[in-house]
């Protein structure tokens, strides 16, 4: 006891277990994220290239985010990213989870098969979709052809079709995510208080209602959380499939315009530019979300 | 408790070891984790042999290059005959790609030996006096690209030549000749119009069948090239716009608007706009599509994939209208042999350096390289065993009256990626090719 004590006292070993972390915290987030402000004032022409001084006027990147049609699109589509992954992937998750906590045989095969998608990579998922999408020959093209729904191929990715094209995969990829960790929250609940709401003959829906959705508040709120934060992230899935913008420049999220613009342009500065939005965007929402959707200790 | 603490202390020591580790890298290498000195072989040098030398090398032979087997040979065949080790870096040559060669220049972690481009995209590299001019080395090495023809060596900025030149390239029409024969057209010749072609894409699009395989989106280059020379001449190919208004800027104008008007007859893919430079290819090898612009590296694609039907395409030339005869056409060589001044300050590795770029340029190595593209080579290539289409390229090279490189390759790369993201703009009405150009420019 004594010689533990002595441990925490000295704090010798507490600076050598945290200095490798802390050095590696400095290392690549802290100093990457102040080099990215200044460059996003610098005039730099392309990677690896130095800057040419600062921009004239040196606020002028921040000045274009304003009118830059193609951000602005961007930062549409993400937010309707955002609110459609709060609706669909939370939303689906909460659906799915309460009928597999229902059933009795199989759960934790449900378990395995909705989780699935999160540990196959992004990249290959949108290769993937890419050929259920795909024009000619493409399974979805096919599939529709032989049930005489259509007669001639649809272009999914055109300016009609590529909203639902782009964020259909995303929401599917991250349901599994959220359904395990709403079905955790399931599992929490005592079976005792659903034998006693039985007694009362609250069943079925207002089971739902009454118990399972009041009792599921903290754990929905740090899905709906995580849900939003990690949907101004989304990046590699439409990247793979949509590219630079597509269709016509109408597909871009604040992620891939901001690649587009660093590694395809060599617009080096204006992507840190971007970057530094998304990053306030991402404190900003996320502050917000928790905020509104702060968990509540008396549940 | 002592022990405890003798533990933590050694797992912390480790962690920060293991932290630290990435960042003690010496200079050398491109990726390769070597540390790039000239290090002797494992044992067994004679005592008058001079120690093996590594060589850090990067060229754009990596991935699924269609050179990749024949780079790996050449590769072997130098270590071989010499007994140093080359330290192989090589990736798939993009934007991306060029980024990172020259990002490699600007930490100090260049490599030895680099396969890069000659034109404008080499400028940071010659302007920071990263490479030696083959002058300087001819002084100590007269024999240095001694086999290949001076006038082809491509000039730096600042008048001198940095790179010994590999194979080049050629930019050219490739023919579906069993769409083309089910739809009644002959296979284009060197007199080809036009005209002509707007005839020939109605009668195959009424047959069914996509006339021009091409993705608007993503390699509306090969269209653009041609749509300029077919507007000007072979002469004035490479004069730049300042504005839309301007001679130049005028053939950039309308080069757009010939694509435009393709675009509107519906001759490109359905969905020329959202497909991949891959998905047109396909159609066109699959037989749902006529015609198709494309470079000399596209012959091995078809020769990979399609080893059955090589029969079945023909390279032919592309349409002309105006001045431009349809038998000139995009070529050039645009990559060669850098040796980094790293290397070159090196005395270890100047003479490595220099005899792996001569082995690599010889006659016998770029024979395996060239089939039917265009080389520097004074006694030229003799390439053998030509398949069907290699032998349809040679035939037609054999008619080629012009040849002149890309206009896109003498921009910056945020000038045609403006441009040519805007190609699709153009096509659909949603801005004008005067705002296209323009708006390149500026950027250039």
């Amino acid at each position: 006891m004594n010689s533990s004590s002595t441990l925490y006292k000295k704090k010798g070993p507490l600076a050598v277990f945290l200095i490798p972390a802390f050095a590696f915290l400095i290392l690549y987030l802290y100093y990457p994220f102040l080099q990215n402000i200044v460059n996003s004032f610098s005039d730099i022409t392309g990677l690896g290239t130095p800057a040419q001084g600062l921009n004239d006027p040196w606020w002028s990147n921040y000045a274009e985010l304003f009118r830059d049609p193609h951000l602005r699109t961007a930062l549409i589509n993400t937010v309707l990213l955002t609110v459609c992954t709060v609706v669909f992937q939370v939303g689906i998750a909460l659906i799915l989870a309460l009928l597999v906590d229902s059933i009795r045989v199989g759960a934790q095969a449900f378990r395995t098969l909705y989780f699935f998608p999160i540990v196959i990579s992004a990249t290959a998922l949108g290769l993937m979709f890419n050929l259920i999408f795909l024009f000619n020959g493409g399974m979805l093209n096919q599939l529709l052809m032989n049930l005489g729904l259509i007669s001639k191929n649809i272009d999914w990715k055109d300016a009609d079709h590529f909203l639902p094209t782009m964020l259909t995969p995303v929401m599917w990829q991250y349901v599994g995510f959220y359904f395990v960790i709403l079905v955790t929250g399931l599992n929490n609940i005592s079976q005792d208080l659903y034998e006693a709401a039985a007694l009362d003959g609250c069943v079925g829906l207002a089971k739902v209602r009454y118990i399972t959705l009041p009792l599921l508040r903290n754990v929905l709120c740090t899905c709906l959380v995580l849900a939003i934060t990690g949907a101004l992230k989304v990046f590699d899935l439409p990247w793979v499939m949509f590219g630079a913008g597509m269709p016509q420049n109408r597909g871009w999220l604040t992620g891939t315009y901001m690649y587009h613009q660093t590694f395809n342009r060599g617009n080096v500065d204006y992507g840190s530019t971007i970057a530094m939005l998304i990053v306030v965007l991402g404190v900003v929402l996320s502050n917000v979300a928790n905020r509104v959707f702060k968990p509540r200790n008396d549940l | 408790m002592k022990q405890k603490k003798v533990l933590a202390l050694l797992l912390a020591a480790v962690m920060l070891m293991g932290l630290l580790a990435g960042c003690g890298g010496t200079s050398g290498g491109s990726g390769s984790g070597s540390s790039g000195s000239s290090a002797p072989s494992s044992g067994g040098q004679d005592a008058g042999k001079p120690a093996a030398v590594e060589l850090n090398v990067v060229t754009s032979y990596g991935g699924d290059d269609g050179h990749r087997k024949d780079y790996e040979n050449a590769v072997k065949g130098y270590e071989e005959a010499t007994g140093n080790k080359i330290l192989d870096a090589s990736a798939t040559s993009n934007e991306e790609w060029k980024a990172k060669v020259l990002t490699d220049f600007e930490t100090g972690t260049e490599p030895d030996v680099l396969f890069f481009f000659t034109n404008a995209d080499a400028e940071p590299i010659v302007k920071a006096g990263k490479v030696v001019d083959i002058a300087s080395i001819r002084a100590e090495y007269p024999d240095y690209g001694s086999n290949m023809r001076d006038s082809m060596l491509a000039v730096a900025s600042d008048g001198k030549n940095y790179a010994v030149p590999s194979s080049g390239f050629w930019e050219n029409m490739f023919v579906n000749t069993k769409v083309l024969a089910d739809c009644g057209v002959a296979v284009p010749g060197p007199d080809y119009t036009w005209d002509q072609f707007l005839t020939d894409c109605q009668a195959i699009k009424d047959k069914g069948y996509t006339p021009i395989a091409c993705s608007l989106f993503e390699v509306p280059h090969y269209w653009f090239e041609f749509c300029v020379m077919n507007n000007g001449t072979l002469a004035n190919q490479l004069d730049l716009p300042a504005s839309a208004d301007d001679a130049a800027g005028q053939k950039w104008v309308a080069a757009l608007n010939d694509i435009k008007d393709l675009y509107e007859k519906g001759f490109f893919p359905a969905n020329t706009l959202t497909a991949t430079d891959a998905e047109t290819v396909q159609l066109f090898g699959d037989g749902e599509a006529a015609f198709l612009i494309d470079g000399s590296w596209k012959v091995t694609h078809f020769v990979d994939n399609y080893p059955e039907h090589l029969e079945e395409f023909a390279i032919s030339y592309v349409p002309a209208k105006g001045e431009r005869k349809a038998s000139e056409a995009i070529g050039g060589i645009s990559m060669g042999y850098f040796i980094t001044k790293k290397a070159w300050d090196d005395p270890a590795k100047r003479e490595a350096a220099v005899q792996f770029v001569e082995h690599m340029t010889s006659d016998e190595v770029m024979s395996t390289f060239v089939t039917t593209e265009v080389t520097a080579l004074k006694n030229g290539a003799s390439p053998s065993g030509l398949n069907a289409l290699q032998q349809s390229a040679a035939d037609a090279n054999a008619n080629i009256t012009g040849v002149v490189g890309a206009v896109q390759d003498t921009v910056s790369s945020e000038c045609k990626t403006d441009l040519f993201g805007n190609v699709q703009n153009v096509v659909t009405g949603a801005m004008t090719a005067e705002d296209a150009v323009n708006s390149a420019i500026a950027l250039n």
